[in-house]
């Protein structure tokens, strides 16, 4: 490598790797977190059969899992303000809009996995004379989402390489400050392969979390 | 103590119980026996509601329960006095021994954790699991399971325990400790209803013998008549095919 290339890329990591520190990991964990919410709420609803709030859910779920992420964004960030619902950033747009993308996908592998948990679980709380939620709160819920913990951590590790989707509604992420340095160096091979390797060292280390996790809730029940 | 009327269960136009009548007093060990599939398991489940029942009446300490249009209170009532002994344990996968015992106590009784803790430990040692308190289900052999199982229904002070085959998910080397539980309650005079395929088991602790088939009683009586001098044809029928 010459004396030119590598000093573009040594000037240039820091230039990303600050905005990933700043706004795409707090872009991710915000978004995750919320949707963590939105996927247990959902699939609790679903789950235990709510009437017409079911329904609500099933639609949620149909609309965001059926259009591309990237539309969802452009028609948040572009689209409703028409309608008079403007964003005090775009930051804060993204987060909502990747909430309730990954909340959508999340809830059914909560579903899942809540389904998964064996129905004489349920009828030994009722047998104690637990109820409903009781039993749901503390036998069936986290027996399930010890289940699902594998499929949500690839969930997250997706959502830290979708973010680069939010340099499309001006957020001022890795990618978007990739493009911007490439515009100016025109070195986009060096400078894309640059942040490519951010992203896969920000996702290494969240498989490294999950194995970490997973060991430790194994040992909750008692499993090696 | 308890008296059932007219019980009457349809799975899918499928008639599995029709018309069970019977009375438990109190000290009474009632097994029931029967060819798969001709209900027993589900006269257990509708007795504690787990399966709603189509029609009937439970007596149950003099009060009357319409078994098909039972509220949730009523129900919760019902089960405040009973036990449960699953087929397969059912014991909360995330709960240790001892916490699965506690959890009824703690969570739904509102028992303080100290006195909780000291009853569970209590009913452990009765079942022979006070060592393994901290292990996991998944660390714990099946009759192990069942064991704890036993002392879960126990420290809620039921007064009555239904035990539904307590032994047929078992390996035959297990079956023994179970049994052997289940002998020194019966010893103890706790009123206990069991459906069970252990026939020699149930001829020696039962102070009464339901013999069912098709959704019906056969035949009713002690040990020693249903067992030495069963009227009914189709009781011998059935006591044969477990002579061999």
């Amino acid at each position: 490598m010459n004396g030119r290339l590598w000093e573009i890329f040594l000037n240039s990591f820091t230039r990303i790797l600050i905005p990933g520190l700043l706004v795409t990991i707090p872009l991710t964990l915000l978004a995750f977190f919320l949707a963590m919410i939105i996927a247990t709420i959902v699939a609790f609803i679903r789950f235990a059969n709510v009437r017409i709030i079911k329904d609500i859910c099933r639609f949620y779920v149909w609309i965001i899992r059926g259009t591309p992420l990237l539309v969802q964004l452009f028609f948040a960030y572009y689209g409703l303000p028409i309608l008079g619902i403007t964003w005090n950033s775009p930051f804060v747009c993204a987060v909502v809009v990747f909430a309730l993308n990954e909340g959508a996908y999340a809830s059914e592998t909560i579903r899942g996995a809540l389904n998964s948990v064996p129905e004489g679980q349920i009828e030994a709380g009722y047998c104690v004379g637990m109820s409903y939620l009781q039993i749901m709160m503390r036998i069936v819920l986290p027996q399930a989402l010890r289940a699902a913990f594998p499929a949500l951590m690839n969930g997250l590790i997706g959502m830290v390489k979708d973010t680069s989707l939010a340099s499309n509604i001006t957020v001022t992420e890795m990618f978007f400050t990739t493009r911007t340095i490439v515009t100016t160096t025109y070195e986009p091979l060096l400078l894309y392969l640059e942040v490519a390797m951010i992203y896969l060292l920000f996702s290494s280390v969240l498989s490294k979390l999950q194995v970490y996790v997973e060991k430790k809730l194994n040992a909750q029940v008692g499993k090696e | 103590m308890i008296e059932v009327r007219n019980l009457k269960k349809t799975f899918d136009r499928d008639p599995i119980l029709k018309g069970i009548s019977f009375n438990v007093e109190k000290g009474d060990v009632i097994s029931v026996i029967g060819p798969s599939g001709s209900g027993k398991t589900t006269l257990l489940r509708c007795l504690n509601f787990l399966t709603p029942s189509d029609e009937g009446t439970l007596v149950f300490d003099g009060k009357t329960y319409d078994m098909a249009h039972t509220s949730k209170k009523e129900i919760n009532e019902i089960r405040k006095k009973t036990a449960f002994v699953f087929q397969n344990y059912n014991l909360f996968l995330n709960k240790t021994a001892l916490e699965n015992v506690t959890e009824g106590l703690i969570i739904a009784r509102k028992t303080d954790k100290v006195i909780a803790n000291k009853k569970a430990e209590e009913m452990l040692e009765k079942v022979g699991m006070l060592e393994r308190k901290d292990r996991y289900p998944s660390q714990l052999s099946g009759g192990q399971q069942q064991r704890v199982a036993i002392a879960r229904a126990l420290a809620l002070d039921p007064e009555i325990i239904y035990f539904d085959e307590p032994t047929s998910a078992l390996d035959p080397e297990l079956i023994g400790e179970v049994l052997e539980v289940i002998r020194q309650l019966a010893a103890e005079k706790r009123t206990m209803i069991i459906v069970s395929h252990e026939m020699n088991f149930v001829r020696s602790i039962s102070s009464r013998i339901l013999f069912m088939d098709g959704g019906v009683i056969v035949e009713e009586g002690s040990p020693e008549k249903i067992f030495g001098d069963p009227k009914e044809e189709r009781t011998r029928e059935f006591l044969k095919t477990y002579r061999r």
